[in-house]
């Protein structure tokens, strides 16, 4: 009894913070998104229209489109930072000279501020200053100019998000692979099994936790991107790369439609738990059904 | 007699300047002395004019009231996100937001300001003996409300006007070559097609020479409402399409159809154009806002170009930032036949008067304090090297400041063609739902740019966006 007392002591700190920065906010946000509100409108209070917002989100094509360009972000993003930072991870786990200064200098990017990432990327791309269409069009001939073209504005918001966050992925699985016994790769050895099984049948199981821990942070993030991206292209050209955060940014604060911008958050907050809890189901559940008693 | 009258006289005058004069020089300190170890906390946009207000005259103020001010310069979104919200959320952390000339209606809807006029008449105390709001020129009009009470103490006021280069147009070889091709001489556009034969000549000429020049600038983002504002504010009054082709007296309408002429002919006409312009212009134009703008003609990229007036000053005359010193020259923008009568009637406009003011939030903790440095910055004293820093004048007697007189000789007549033309240029229409009309439409309008919808579909599509999210706001029936 006294115990439990003293555990929730401890814990109440961390309750009361969730509670104010975390539950009552996503309550207000519940609340608001059955609301019209627009404090611009001609009736600047909140009405209540019931399931309206959700009804309209449904047939808004902005929201859709968003929708589609976020998860080809997200799986295109997330996919290589992951083959790449475990082929880094890899790599630091080797002897080499300077392993230590490469280390260091491909961390580097995680201590800079998105918005920062962002406004480099800006400057590295802009047609006419920047330094990659300036080397495009010299070795290659080719005119880089991202507020034409949709494809390559899309794939330098995915490069420059590669950029940023595989050093986040090769310090987790860097962590991870360190920490594997030595054993079962000697008795994989010893039975004969070449370098894909070892990895197959060896490492991957045995770093799936860590492979899942880094695929589920780094997919909520990229599906809630916003700073580098606003930065790089504003979300433009068109509708190229506004991903649902800054359609949502765009909704609540320029268009101050209060009401419909807080029920296109929930949707984006549901749509982030299925796709973690598919993840989760396709590889772990699944697998741990499989797996003999 | 009359030696020892006169003496006496003299003595009196001086015996009474002394007097008075300390009291007016006073004033601050005196004013200030109740809200000493006060600080202000003001947002605004990053302009050179913000600038001026946080480098110069906080600094300024605050050695003559001890009242501290501090400014914060950020980006023109971020500034809209923190006062919106610092107001909607009655937070109070804000004791001067920006107010640019847009949103001005959208505030007074909201009751977010303090009425500046009323609270000086309330309270006598506070009024600084310098300051007078008759001293600023017709653009504070566009910060009163229907009985001419003023919310915002204007700060900065600039016109978008028509750069050209000079050397580039004055240059024998160019005018020949000119006048071979299209057998006219090369002087600034004043309609449209001359306009757009100089950009077409020019944008030939840098190709055909190797150099990097083009013709025209375009602020064409295909992300950012910067386009649709160069669309709106600047190209679509010069073919006669103002209010962004809404009309207010019908019902809100945007479309033809319902009244509105936002999908009109001319705007269509005019949108052509435009797009035309694009095609020549710099490579950087699809990611160009009016910052971008600015930079491109000051690092000599275009030989002609719209560009905000609070970018002139810098263009014209700062050899730090820019090529083009001593090259520039200022004209009204090109025109379509009868935009001209329609603006000297009141009826239209030809281009776009933007700026803003200062206002002071409802919500604010230090309203007297705020009140204070808001007429200091409104003072017709500080104007002057204001202005020569930073071109823009919001009180009539700056034209006469013999700075401001130098000044317009290195900007080519910019300060006079302000004072002389700058009736004849409009700010946004009075309404209250400036950004949300904007975030309807813009997405069609960059659809538009980038040929995912003809230009004539786009705006049929964006009259009706228009409409429909007017109904949404409750201000169409």
């Amino acid at each position: 009894m006294r115990s439990n007392r003293v555990g929730w002591l401890m814990l109440a700190p961390t309750i009361a913070i969730l509670g104010i920065f975390g539950i009552v906010p996503f309550l207000y946000v519940l609340y608001v998104a059955f609301h019209q509100w627009n404090p611009f409108g001609a009736n600047p209070h909140m009405i209540y229209n019931g399931a309206d917002n959700f009804r309209r989100l449904v047939f808004d094509n902005e929201f859709l489109t968003s929708i589609a360009f976020t998860l080809k972000f997200a799986f295109f993003a997330v996919v290589s930072e992951v083959i790449l930072g475990y082929l880094l991870a890899q790599l630091f786990m080797r002897e080499f000279p300077g392993r230590g200064l490469f280390r260091t200098i491909h961390t580097l990017p995680l201590i800079v501020a998105p918005i920062v990432v962002g406004s480099v990327w800006r400057l590295m791309t802009t047609p006419s200053i920047g330094i990659i269409p300036y080397l495009l069009k010299s070795w290659f001939g080719y005119d880089l100019n991202i507020g034409r073209d949709a494809t390559m504005a899309f794939a330098l918001t995915v490069i420059m998000d590669i950029w940023h966050w595989t050093p986040l992925v090769t310090l987790t699985l860097l962590a991870a692979l360190v920490s594997l016994p030595k054993e079962p790769f000697e008795q994989a050895q010893i039975d004969g099994a070449n370098r894909w099984q070892i990895f197959w049948h060896v490492t991957l199981p045995m770093i799936r936790p860590a492979i899942l821990a880094t695929v589920f942070i780094r997919l909520m993030d990229a599906l809630r991107t916003v700073d580098e991206v606003w930065m790089l292209t504003g979300g433009g050209p068109g509708a190229a790369t506004r991903y649902l955060g800054l359609h949502i940014w765009k909704i609540v604060f320029p268009k101050t439609d209060y009401g419909y911008g807080s029920a296109t958050s929930i949707i984006v907050l549901y749509l982030t738990l299925v796709m973690c809890w598919l993840l989760y189901v396709a590889l772990v559940a699944r697998r741990d059904q499989k797996r003999p008693s | 007699m009359k030696h020892e009258l006169r003496m006496g006289l003299a003595a009196m005058a001086v015996g009474l300047m002394t007097s008075v004069m300390p009291a007016s020089a006073d004033f601050w300190s005196d004013a200030g002395a109740k809200y000493k170890g006060v600080t202000l906390h003001g947002v605004t946009e990053s302009t050179p004019p913000s600038n001026y207000i946080k480098d110069v005259l906080a600094p300024a103020f605050e050695k003559a009231t001890g009242i501290k001010v501090e400014i914060e310069t950020t980006s023109w979104d971020q500034m809209y996100d923190k006062a919106i919200k610092d107001m909607e959320a009655k937070t109070g952390i804000y004791d001067m937001v920006y107010i640019e000339q847009d949103i001005i209606y959208a505030y007074l809807a909201r009751d977010f300001l303090v009425d500046i006029t009323k609270s000086l008449k309330d309270d006598p105390s506070l009024k600084a003996p310098e300051y007078d709001e008759t001293h600023f020129t017709t653009f504070a009009n566009y910060f009163k409300n229907a009985d001419g009470d003023l919310f915002g103490i204007p700060m900065e006021a600039f016109i978008k006007l028509y750069l050209y280069r000079t050397d580039l147009f004055n240059d024998p070889a160019i005018k020949e070559a000119f006048k071979k091709e299209t057998g006219k001489d090369l002087v600034p556009a004043k309609t449209h097609e001359e306009y757009t034969q100089i950009a077409e000549f020019f944008t030939k000429w840098g190709k055909d020479h190797n150099l990097e020049l083009w013709g025209t600038t375009a602020q064409a983002h295909t992300g950012h409402p910067a386009s649709w504002y160069e669309f709106f504010e600047s190209i679509a009054p010069t073919f006669g399409v103002y209010n962004w082709g809404i009309d207010a007296s019908k019902n809100y309408s945007a479309s033809v159809a319902n009244g509105g002429t936002m999908n009109s002919d001319k705007a269509k006409a005019a949108l052509k154009y435009w797009l035309h312009l694009r095609d020549i212009a710099p490579p950087e134009s699809p990611a160009s806002t009016w910052t971008e703008v600015g930079t491109t003609f000051a690092a000599g990229r275009a030989a002609q170009g719209l560009v905000y007036g609070e970018n002139a000053a810098w263009i014209a005359a700062d050899a730090e930032k820019s090529k083009v010193v001593g090259n520039v020259g200022v004209a009204l923008p090109p025109l379509a036949p009868g935009v001209m009568e329609d603006a000297e009637a009141g009826k239209g406009y030809i281009g776009y008067y933007d700026g803003g003011a200062f206002g002071l939030p409802v919500t604010s903790k230090n309203k007297e304090a705020a009140l204070l440095f808001l007429q200091y910055i409104g003072q017709d004293s500080v104007q002057g090297d204001w202005a020569v820093a930073a071109p823009r004048i919001t009180n009539t007697a700056t034209y006469d400041d013999p700075k401001v007189i130098e000044m317009d000789k290195k900007l080519n007549g910019y300060y006079t063609m302000l004072k002389n033309d700058g009736k004849l240029f409009a700010g946004a229409p009075p309404y209250p739902f400036h950004a949300q009309v904007r975030e309807a439409t813009a997405p069609i309008f960059y659809k538009i740019l980038l040929g995912e919808v003809s230009s004539d579909d786009g705006l049929d599509q964006m009259a009706a966006a228009a409409e429909a999210e007017l109904k949404n706001l409750g201000y169409r029936k």
